[in-house]
């Protein structure tokens, strides 16, 4: 077991498990599949690179920038959107249909736009490594295997202590009680499309300072943010931190007996076993089909 | 005889149902009355094989039938309607009674494809379809969508699909709320020709005028329990019962 | 006219696609997102008997389909199982697993560079090359699979299907097993798509795994929805639309990669559009939703 494998796991759960909490920080709220937060990840990061290759302003900017037009792209889907279909009964499969026919429109205005080739954000001069055992590891890199935990922190004790965080809780566990009780759910979707599209603004553009960009690494990301959040349980913080970790492994240190081309494949194998097997485990929502 | 023993079953920390031991004896109509999270639907989800008990067994002519799948439960014997009226609206009021005929051959995919003697089950299962609709009352509906009658006309029309299963046990879910005074006499009527059949009727229900009208038992649900049983009389006159209503 | 009959070939392809994922789309109410990998599976399978195993036309068309169905309830099994929206990821995951099939399993499908030389259909011997022939062959297909499906719809079997759609939990109240129709609707449509696939990899002689990805699942549900979920006609309107914007893009002189993007942008935005403004699409009725 190889330094370099725990840490490249390590970096790999902190992607998953941040772009998973911001995917369900909206999924808990709006009950839909929302498919589109593929595209608002690869539009912060294609932001950032706007604003830092093409319109030359300094990289704290232009990270300041695409996390801002993340989160607005968020208000923007719900607003224009999804809250439209929702009034006229949509229901969450429409919705999920709806979000297929966005991340398409955004996602190859992307690649019309900017090409399908890979670009780069980060200052190639600046890639400072620190060796940590017998595994190199980037700036970059621990600046996302630390900033994870401590968002995840600031999330708990978000959802725990602030009024906001009770509210958000209210509404995950049973938005018709909350309705009744007087809290506006309306309201409270636009602020998890808001924060949820935010943090992944955030998390977007660590993972392009990491590993550059593509107009797909959205959705690429996200595909793995959804098993992680269903095997997890899209209410637990810790399950998803826990699956993170799981996925993350399974992937790179099952390097050692598959291809990097079966990737994919072992983790929506992962997935499929866990919807077969243990549809209500790990803290989870239930899966199965409505009963009365 | 369905019978039901020790039913326990519990949601999010809600004791829905607690230790629930109960018998309907084979023919005659029941009432379940209790207030507002008593355990009545819960109940009757879990005798028609909708919610699985945590704890318990429910026997069928004794016969388990506890974790059975809903539809093996409505195949033997056993129809029933839903609080919140379920239909298909989108199609017509005839086809949802056809719907519920029974032992259909044609549903079967090939069968029905190549017309293997589909005309002439769908002829004999239409005209009984008519005939039950006549009963009811609904007969000048059977073209209309079902999503376009009134709120009363739908609850006849979930009637007329127990009717249709050949059921002998007949469970309703509140089949007078909601439904003007007209309808109730109209529904009660149908219940006690039910009864009159031979068929066993349960029903839930707020309305204790209509219970006192049709009931030849009635079990009284509070809290998850069954808190008494027997001729509607005396229970209905009974002080612990006033008092639990009132409390 | 070569060129139209291309066309009109593709549309045969799409519409035998459309209608089959209409039967679980628009008359049971599931929204599946595996129909691109039932359709490669169906081009692969009768492909490669036919390179590997000189196996005639007709016959690698029916092991497409049996080989289609199943496989699909290597998905369908559990993921029936599953309320609507977990379906879907359900679905996506056993797409994006046989994509990566398709593309890396390069001992069986050759992976990225695709497998050439298909022959082209041939019917007892004879060899159906003129484009007129293979025109009337699609249709025929297309004909076949929309007769086939209209039945189902209009049969006992469909009614139940469509309870299902409305109120799965009313139709297990009238004793149906409402899992068992849903696993044959969902063979049945997998088997169809396989079928479509099929045809499709005798027609253009050369396919690779970039024609069954998920995009290319959501153009068929899109063409389903556009279309009209569950009405008539709504499937073969769809396809006809669908199919015709890039010929359309490309008249105009839109070509290459860019133009790749722009036909998706299309497809996406016209989805989106007709879910906002008309939800039961070109050809639905008022009221019905999918």
């Amino acid at each position: 077991m190889s330094t370099q494998t725990l840490l490249n796991t390590l970096i790999a759960a902190s992607e998953y498990a941040l772009v998973g909490l911001s995917f369900a920080i909206i999924y808990v709220v709006a009950r839909f599949f929302h498919f589109t937060h593929g595209a608002v990840l690869s539009s912060a990061a294609y932001v950032a690179y706007t604003a830092k290759a093409q319109l030359r302003l300094p990289l704290g900017l232009s990270i300041v920038l695409a996390i801002s037009v993340a989160g607005l792209l968020g208000l923007v889907l719900e607003l224009g959107v999804y809250r439209k279909l929702r009034r006229r009964g949509a229901t969450k499969l429409t919705l999920l249909v709806a979000s297929m026919g966005l991340y398409l429109v955004l996602q190859n205005a992307i690649s019309l736009v900017f090409g399908d080739s890979v670009r780069v954000l980060r200052d190639l001069s600046h890639d400072k490594s620190i060796v940590f055992y017998g595994g190199r590891i980037t700036n970059i890199q621990l600046w996302i295997i630390l900033t994870t935990p401590m968002i995840f922190t600031l999330a708990w004790a978000t959802l725990k202590f602030t009024r906001l965080g009770k509210i958000l809780r209210a509404v995950a566990n049973d938005s018709e009680l909350a309705n009744v009780v007087g809290i506006d759910v309306e309201k409270v979707t636009l602020i998890a499309f808001g924060v949820g599209s935010t943090l992944a603004g955030l998390a977007a553009v660590m993972i392009s300072l990491n590993v550059d960009m593509t107009p797909t690494m959205g959705m690429n990301v996200l595909m793995m943010a959804i098993v992680v959040v269903i095997i997890g349980g899209v209410k637990s913080l810790r399950g998803i931190a826990v699956a993170a970790m799981l996925l993350a492994a399974v992937r790179h240190f099952g390097l050692i007996w598959i291809g990097a081309e079966w990737q994919d494949t072992t983790a929506f194998l992962l997935l499929s076993a866990f919807l077969l097997w243990r549809p209500q485990r790990l803290f989870g929502l239930p899966l199965r089909r409505a009963s009365v | 005889m369905l019978r039901c023993q020790s039913l326990r079953k519990t949601f999010d920390g809600v004791h829905a149902l607690e230790g629930v031991s109960l018998e309907f004896y084979s023919a005659g109509i029941s009432a379940i009355i209790g207030p507002n999270g008593a355990g009545k639907t819960t109940l009757l989800n879990v005798i028609t094989g909708f919610l699985k008990p945590d704890a318990g067994q429910c026997f069928l002519h004794d016969r388990e039938v506890t974790r059975l799948p809903p539809h093996r439960i409505a195949r033997l014997g056993i129809a029933r309607t839903f609080q919140d009226l379920r239909l298909v609206r989108q199609i017509t009021v005839l086809d949802n009674v056809m719907l519920a005929c029974p032992r259909q051959q044609d549903e079967r995919l090939l069968r029905g494809l190549l017309h293997w003697g589909v005309a002439r089950e769908e002829a004999r299962n239409r005209e009984e379809a008519v005939r039950l609709l006549e009963d009811v009352g609904l007969k000048h509906e059977a073209e209309r969508l079902a999503g376009e009658m009134s709120y009363g006309q739908q609850k006849l029309l979930t009637f007329a699909c127990c009717l249709a299963t050949k059921a002998q046990i007949i469970i309703l879910d509140e089949p007078v709320a909601g439904v003007h005074p007209e309808m109730i006499s109209h529904i009660l009527d149908l219940m006690l020709r039910l009864r009159n059949d031979g068929k066993q009727v349960i029903f839930t229900e707020h309305d204790i005028s209509a219970v006192r009208r049709v009931a030849d038992e009635i079990v009284v649900m509070y809290g998850g329990r069954k808190i008494a049983q027997g001729a509607p009389r005396e229970v209905l006159e009974s002080p612990q019962i006033i008092e639990v209503y009132l409390a | 006219m070569a060129y139209l009959e291309h066309i009109l070939i593709l549309i045969s392809i799409y519409t035998i696609l459309a209608i089959s994922l209409d039967l679980l789309v628009g008359h049971t109410g599931l929204l599946p997102i595996s129909h691109a990998a039932f359709y490669g599976i169906g081009s692969y399978t009768s492909a490669l008997l036919a390179i590997r195993l000189g196996v005639p036309f007709i016959l690698g068309l029916l092991a497409g389909m049996c080989i289609a169905g199943l496989l699909s309830l290597l998905v369908s099994l559990h993921a029936l199982r599953l309320r609507e929206d977990y379906l879907a990821i359900a679905t996506f995951s056993f797409q994006v697993i046989a994509f990566s099939l398709f593309n890396n399993w390069t001992r069986l499908t050759k992976g990225p560079l695709g497998i050439m030389g298909i022959p082209k259909p041939d019917i007892f011997g004879a060899t159906i090359n003129s484009s007129h022939l293979l025109l009337a062959l699609s249709i025929t297909l297309a004909g076949f699979s929309y007769a086939v499906i209209t039945a189902i719809a209009s049969s006992p079997f469909g009614r139940v299907l469509h309870a299902i759609r409305e109120d799965e939990l009313f139709a297990q109240s009238l004793g149906k097993n409402t899992f068992k129709y849903k696993l044959t609707a969902f063979t049945v449509s997998a088997a169809l798509a396989g079928a479509a696939g099929s045809l499709y990899a005798h027609y253009v002689t050369y396919i690779d795994p970039t024609s069954y990805t998920v995009p290319e699942s959501i153009l068929v549900i899109s063409m389903v929805i556009i279309g009209g979920a569950g009405s008539r006609w709504g499937p073969l309107v769809g396809a006809v639309t669908l199919v015709s914007i890039p010929e359309g893009l490309r008249l105009v002189g839109l070509q290459g990669p860019a133009a790749a993007n722009l036909r998706q942008m299309i497809y996406g935005a016209l989805l989106v559009v007709t879910i906002m403004i008309r939800p039961h699409g070109l050809m639905g009725k008022r009221g019905f939703r999918p």
